[in-house]
């Protein structure tokens, strides 16, 4: 059998020659000891231990089936360092993200993948993308009417009724809860527990105000107490935001500490510095109720009472005294009225004694002037029969009969002899 | 001799039978069933007026903790 002459010159490779010799020649170009830069958009990310990312060109369409994208890994040992300066910036990878990776290339034969490793993330450029994609967001809201939705809402007057999304046991929880206690009103805190940070914390605190949204609170308090910007990244989340401006209850936030301005802060119906800060507010705005609907209207229930009451003292006190003094007068002017009568019947009864004994002399001295006794001294008798009657006419006596002849110095008894009439 | 009828009700025949003695209409007949009168009305002013402020007295301090609270 004849034997087959090669058809070229150049050698055949094994697989594995070929991946030798493909993997030095790539890494004598972008190996280790030649890293360079990568930019890209974040396409997937994905984290178990090590970092997972697949980068394409950034605008890039995901149904452009030819898209080239670059497999990035980041082994852990890079990758938690890295982690942790990402998020002590407020930064996580998130798909939709420009970055800047830089690594070197990396041959991986078992699945015929040529991949990229990275070393580097550049922070400096993620942070302006973060930037950028904020105030995008906040562009997004505003433009759709979101950033102040919630800020119009109705604020109840007295919120007493206080939904909380926090995490029990952390600073924040308790500073704000603190002021509502040592408030001494009587604050119904409703809480439902959510991690305040890290990747589950914003799909938790958006379910947490779609609850309490539900449950009739005057108001919901998302409470996170200070940390760096990477424990407060969930509040600028875009979910966490929508879901406060959405919100049918004010939600109030104290997130972070002075300085600190979240995207969930922006949206909010009222924001406040710290936890602290916002359990004050909240009381203070039970208390400035309380003061003018309670406190200061018994203070003039008081006064008005008081006032009334000494009105009512001083109006009996003074009808007792009118009465006295009405009736004293009264008594006083019927005795002036009775003593005058009195005078004037005095005075009349008097001319009418003196009168009487005028007219009395009068007709004493009258009557004197008859007096028979008078006549008896000039000279004049009174003769009487024997009856005793005095007689007045010759008719009344008869010759021979006796009459008793009466004179000033007594009587004598005489006996009539004849009748002589008057002719 | 009751007294009925409001505070207001009361008064107001108080200040009549005051009226008639500034008047001059009361006689001297009338006189002490007018006093009479006057003085019941007033004993009945001034007991619903202790009644009010005992009962104001048991309040106030309720009112006032209200109003002192701060």
């Amino acid at each position: 059998m004849d034997s087959v002459e090669p058809l070229r010159a150049e050698p055949i490779l094994e697989v594995g020659e070929f991946y030798e010799l493909l993997t030095a020649q790539l890494e004598s170009a972008y190996g280790r000891r030649h890293p360079c830069w990568v930019r890209g958009e974040v396409a997937k990310v994905y984290e178990k231990t090590h970092l997972y990312v697949d980068l394409v060109d950034a605008g890039s369409s995901a149904s452009d089936s030819k898209r080239p994208v670059l497999n990035a890994h980041c082994w852990a040992s890079q990758w938690n360092p890295l982690k942790r300066k990402l998020a002590s910036d407020g930064v996580s990878l998130q798909p939709g993200m420009i970055v800047n990776f830089f690594g070197y290339v990396d041959v991986y034969a078992p699945q015929g993948r040529i991949g990229f490793t990275v070393t580097e993330i550049d922070v400096a450029g993620l942070l302006g993308d973060v930037a950028r994609r904020r105030l995008e967001l906040i562009a997004r809201l505003t433009s759709e009417g979101l950033l102040d939705k919630n800020k119009r809402l109705a604020l109840s007057p007295v919120p007493l009724r206080v939904g909380l999304v926090a995490s029990p046991q952390t600073e924040g929880y308790s500073d704000f809860t603190g002021q509502l206690l040592n408030s001494g009103f009587g604050f119904e805190v409703l809480l439902v527990r959510t991690a305040v940070q890290g990747e589950a914390a914003p799909a938790q605190i958006v379910a947490a105000i779609s609850t309490l949204d539900g449950h009739g609170v005057d108001i919901i308090c998302l409470v996170r107490g200070g940390g760096s910007k990477g424990d407060l990244a969930s509040f600028d989340d875009e979910r966490v935001a929508r879901a406060i401006a959405l919100s049918s209850t004010p939600v109030f936030t104290g997130i972070g500490h002075t300085g600190d301005e979240s995207i969930a802060d922006l949206v909010a119906h009222t924001r406040a510095i710290t936890p602290t800060k916002l359990g004050e507010e909240i009381a203070s705005l039970v208390s400035n109720w309380y003061a003018n609907n309670v406190r200061s209207p018994a203070l003039k229930l008081l006064s008005a009472t008081e006032a009334l009451l000494d009105e009512a003292d001083e109006y009996v006190a003074e009808r007792r005294r009118t009465m006295i003094f009405a009736v004293r007068d009264r008594l006083r002017a019927e005795q002036r009225h009775l003593e005058s009568t009195h005078q004037r019947l005095l005075i009349q009864s008097r001319h009418l004694l003196a009168s009487a004994t005028q007219s009395l002399a009068s007709t004493r001295r009258l009557l004197g002037a008859y007096d028979p006794k008078r006549r008896l001294a000039q000279g004049w008798s009174i003769v009487t029969n024997a009856d005793g009657a005095v007689v007045r006419s010759l008719d009344q006596v008869r010759v021979s009969e006796d009459v008793r002849v009466t004179l000033s110095d007594g009587t004598f008894v005489s006996t009539v002899k004849e009748k002589d009439g008057v002719t | 001799m009751s007294v009925t009828g409001d505070w207001n009700e009361a008064a107001n025949e108080l200040n009549a039978i005051v009226a008639s003695f500034d008047e001059g209409e009361v006689s001297v007949d009338d006189l002490f069933n007018k006093l009479e009168r006057a003085t019941a009305i007033i004993e009945s002013l001034e007991a619903r007026l202790e009644t009010t402020k005992a009962r104001v007295e048991e309040l106030a301090p309720r009112i006032a903790r209200v109003a002192d609270d701060e």
